[in-house]
């Protein structure tokens, strides 16, 4: 039996004196001060399964920072970012919240990206009675009901009613109007309400689902699903999928010649520019969910000169390429914050939830305006469809042309193309 | 036969007397934690507390089955998870807050772990570990399937923001998870120096042998690997209470099942401080490495200090330090 003796024990107690000493000075240190800067904090998933959209966004605050500290700053006072990378684990969210408020006592705190990490975020906010604005969550606060809670994203607050209906309206302009659809989603809370959007408004239209699965994320071979859905003769098929198996299905369809009438869905990958670099003309004629595309009616005052100093800086910064994706949100994020405080004159929390309840943004992705549940008042998603596509080259995806704006009906720039597959 | 020989067994009053000092010290640690951090005055010290103590009872935890009998369980996140889904569930049915989860979730963890201990202990070795890592994906497919606690979609808990008499929520959860951490290294000492704890050290160096001399090895097997799982579970039940939201991905992270095995090994394997040492070392590290150099650098500490210390100190801190004696 191993026993412990009194003066192992105060070895190992002097041991770790030694040692705790050193981690509380690297836990706990000390900020100067000087300038007094606004110090808006937040963590972000630099690492992990999210690092890809988190350091994209990232570097959309750090341009926004950069460009209004060159200006003078807000109220006068530069803006300071503080962030720590929460490694795409939501354990880590509450205790680097309560440590940016407790001891870096930032004035401002935003939000990491997506739901997964912005819901272990809420509590310890809430507690503090902060104003939250963060970006691209889904339905966080149906739950938390939180009135200081606002949320960057096109989705709106009903998902169930509007997610999948710019698609069939795209859909229902077919020569043949669809008869029958296949959904196909990932078993996470995106893809699932993504989905069931999808279900909804196709009972609702009438349309006739003959194929519905979810899968778990560890999927790599989607080449028996993409068969059973070719079985079923869909008219249209509409997935709900994350990055690394978005790729996979896209494979596995292009690998098994299946071109339905129109295929696509609300597939989370095919917007960032590796996806594009590598399936090239895999993705021709894909009409998918989207929130950006360079098209002629997205031209909102600021974009291209944002876009241009982003993909300036995103090789060095390891981020997405083309920044087409999340990074003007992440950026128009920022310039409803600097707008609020503006007006606010003051960092008042409360103040500065009423201004965002009660104010419309302009923003380099167009007028945003806050409905009660503080996610978008009027939803905007869009559906792309990827046209003439034969090569992976980037250079095409900053122009207006190869990402086709179809819905909704305001800010189309084409016409629907079909069935889905590679040019000929 | 263990590196160290078996110790004489103590007289009873020496036993006492060492229990009662052991009892006094932690309880005296206890309560300096508690004033020291109410001290500090900031919610972001309960937090780091409640972090690095949730590993020391998911170290203690491990240690009881893969340091005493040798046991290796890479399935840790998947019993940890199972407490933090009880807990859940038990609040969505019934409206209990987080004590009674605490039980449940022992209860679960417990019962799952006798369960998975009856399956599964013929296997030896790789085979076993291999089977305790079937168990968390087993898991982590039900959980996903489950909607009543979530599925795929996560579930919310709206806790209190605050609960008297504490100051905070954050306290509250810290003395929570204070109280189970003594609870748990307490069991697993008092397993130590008890005739379970002996009977788990033969089966470690020799279960055939053990078995020969009168060891009753599979009944203690079942009760190590069913107070494992309990403990297991207990460490998880806050979590979802700690964070506010849970989904499969967070609950059955790889985090835990790596900081599982490698927190006993670095602090010394097989001993009841070894688990405490290793965990708030290496927790400690990484709430650090998390708020100062903020990168992906966290399981690189863990699996280089692991490196090193297998490399240098194979039987841990507490190894280190006996060898040198």
């Amino acid at each position: 039996m191993n026993t412990t003796t009194r003066r192992e024990l105060g070895r190992l107690a002097i041991a770790a004196a030694i040692g705790g000493a050193g981690a509380s000075g690297a836990a706990f240190p000390s900020f100067a001060q000087g300038s007094n800067p606004i110090r808006i904090g937040y963590s972000m998933s630099l690492s992990g399964g999210l690092a890809g959209n988190g350091r994209a966004t990232q570097l959309a605050h750090q341009i926004w920072a950069a460009e209004v500290n060159a200006r003078g700053g807000i109220l006068g006072r530069p803006v300071q970012i503080v962030f720590y990378d929460d490694q795409t684990n939501g354990g880590q969210v509450p205790g680097i919240y309560t440590k940016l408020l407790d001891v870096d006592k930032v004035d401002i705190v935003t939000s990491p990206y997506a739901t997964a990490m912005i819901a272990p975020a809420m509590p310890v906010v809430m507690q503090r009675n902060m104003c939250f604005l963060t970006i691209f969550g889904a339905g966080v606060n149906t739950a938390f009901k939180y009135d200081r809670h606002f949320n960057m994203n096109v989705v709106g607050d009903n998902m169930k009613e509007t997610y999948a209906r710019g698609f069939l309206d795209i859909a229902a302009k077919l020569p043949s109007p669809p008869r029958s659809i296949a959904i196909l989603a990932v078993d996470n809370d995106f893809a699932q309400r993504a989905a069931e959007s999808a279900r909804f408004l196709a009972k609702e239209r009438g349309i006739r689902v003959v194929y519905d699965r979810s899968y778990p994320p560890s999927t790599v071979d989607f080449t028996p699903t993409i068969r059973s859905i070719a079985a079923t003769r869909p008219d249209v098929v509409f997935i709900a999928s994350y990055p690394p198996d978005s790729n996979a299905i896209l494979r596995a369809t292009s690998e098994l010649r299946f071109q339905p009438p129109m295929f696509g869905g609300g597939m989370v990958g095919p917007q960032l520019a590796a996806f594009q670099q590598q399936l090239g003309p895999i993705l021709n004629n894909l009409v998918n969910w989207d929130v950006y595309s360079p098209e002629p009616t997205m031209q909102f005052p600021g974009v291209v000169a944002f876009l241009e100093k982003y993909r300036e800086l995103a090789p060095r910064e390891q981020a997405d390429l083309l920044g087409n994706y999340i990074p003007p949100y992440a950026y128009a994020q920022m310039q409803v914050l600097e707008q609020s405080l503006t007006r606010v004159g003051k960092i008042d929390q409360a103040a500065l939830a009423a201004d965002m309840h009660a104010s419309t943004f302009e923003t380099i992705v167009g007028s945003v305006k806050f409905g009660a549940s503080g996610e978008w008042a009027e939803e905007r998603n869009l559906y792309v469809q990827f046209q003439n596509i034969r090569d992976g080259d980037l250079e095409k995806y900053k122009r207006a042309g190869t990402k086709v704006i179809l819905a909704p009906s305001r800010l189309a720039t084409g016409q629907l193309q079909h069935p889905y597959g590679p040019p000929a | 036969m263990s590196t160290t020989a078996l110790a004489r067994p103590a007289t009873a009053p020496a036993k006492l007397q060492r229990g009662l000092a052991f009892w006094l010290g932690a309880l005296a640690i206890g309560i300096g934690l508690f004033l020291g951090l109410r001290g500090l005055g900031n919610d972001y010290a309960y937090f780091a507390g409640y972090f690095i103590l949730q590993y020391v009872v998911l170290a203690t935890a491990w240690n009881i089955l893969g340091g005493y009998a040798g046991y290796v369980n890479f399935g840790a996140a998947g019993f940890m998870a199972a407490g933090a889904y009880t807990a859940i569930a038990l609040r969505k049915a019934t409206g209990l807050d987080l004590l009674p989860g605490i039980v449940a979730a022992g209860l679960v963890g417990g019962l799952l772990g006798l369960g998975t201990g009856y399956l599964t202990l013929r296997l030896k070795g790789v085979y076993f570990s291999i089977a305790t890592l079937c168990l968390s994906v087993v898991l982590q497919t039900l959980v996903v399937n489950w909607d009543y606690v979530g599925g795929s979609r996560g579930a919310y808990v709206i806790r209190p923001q605050t609960i008297d008499p504490f100051t905070s929520y954050g306290e509250y959860l810290f003395i929570v998870m204070l109280v189970l951490a003594i609870g748990a290294v307490g069991i697993a000492r008092a397993v130590e120096n008890s005739r379970l704890g002996r009977g788990l050290q033969a089966i470690r160096d020799n279960e055939r042998a053990a078995e020969a001399v009168g060891v009753p090895t599979l009944r203690l097997k079942l009760v190590a690997t069913a107070l494992c799982g309990a403990l297991m579970a207990i460490a998880g039940a806050p979590l979802p209470y700690y964070s506010g939201y849970l989904n499969p991905e967070a609950a059955f992270s790889l985090a835990y099942a790596v900081n599982a095995i490698a927190m006993p090994l670095i602090g010394g394997a097989g001993t009841w401080a070894g688990p405490v040492i290793g965990a708030v070392l290496l927790g400690a590290m990484q709430q650090a490495a998390t708020v100062t150099i903020s990168s992906a650098l966290n399981l690189f500490i863990v699996g280089w200090m692991l490196v090193v210390f297998v490399a240098l100190a194979p039987r841990g801190i507490l190894g280190w330090f006996r060898t040198r004696r």
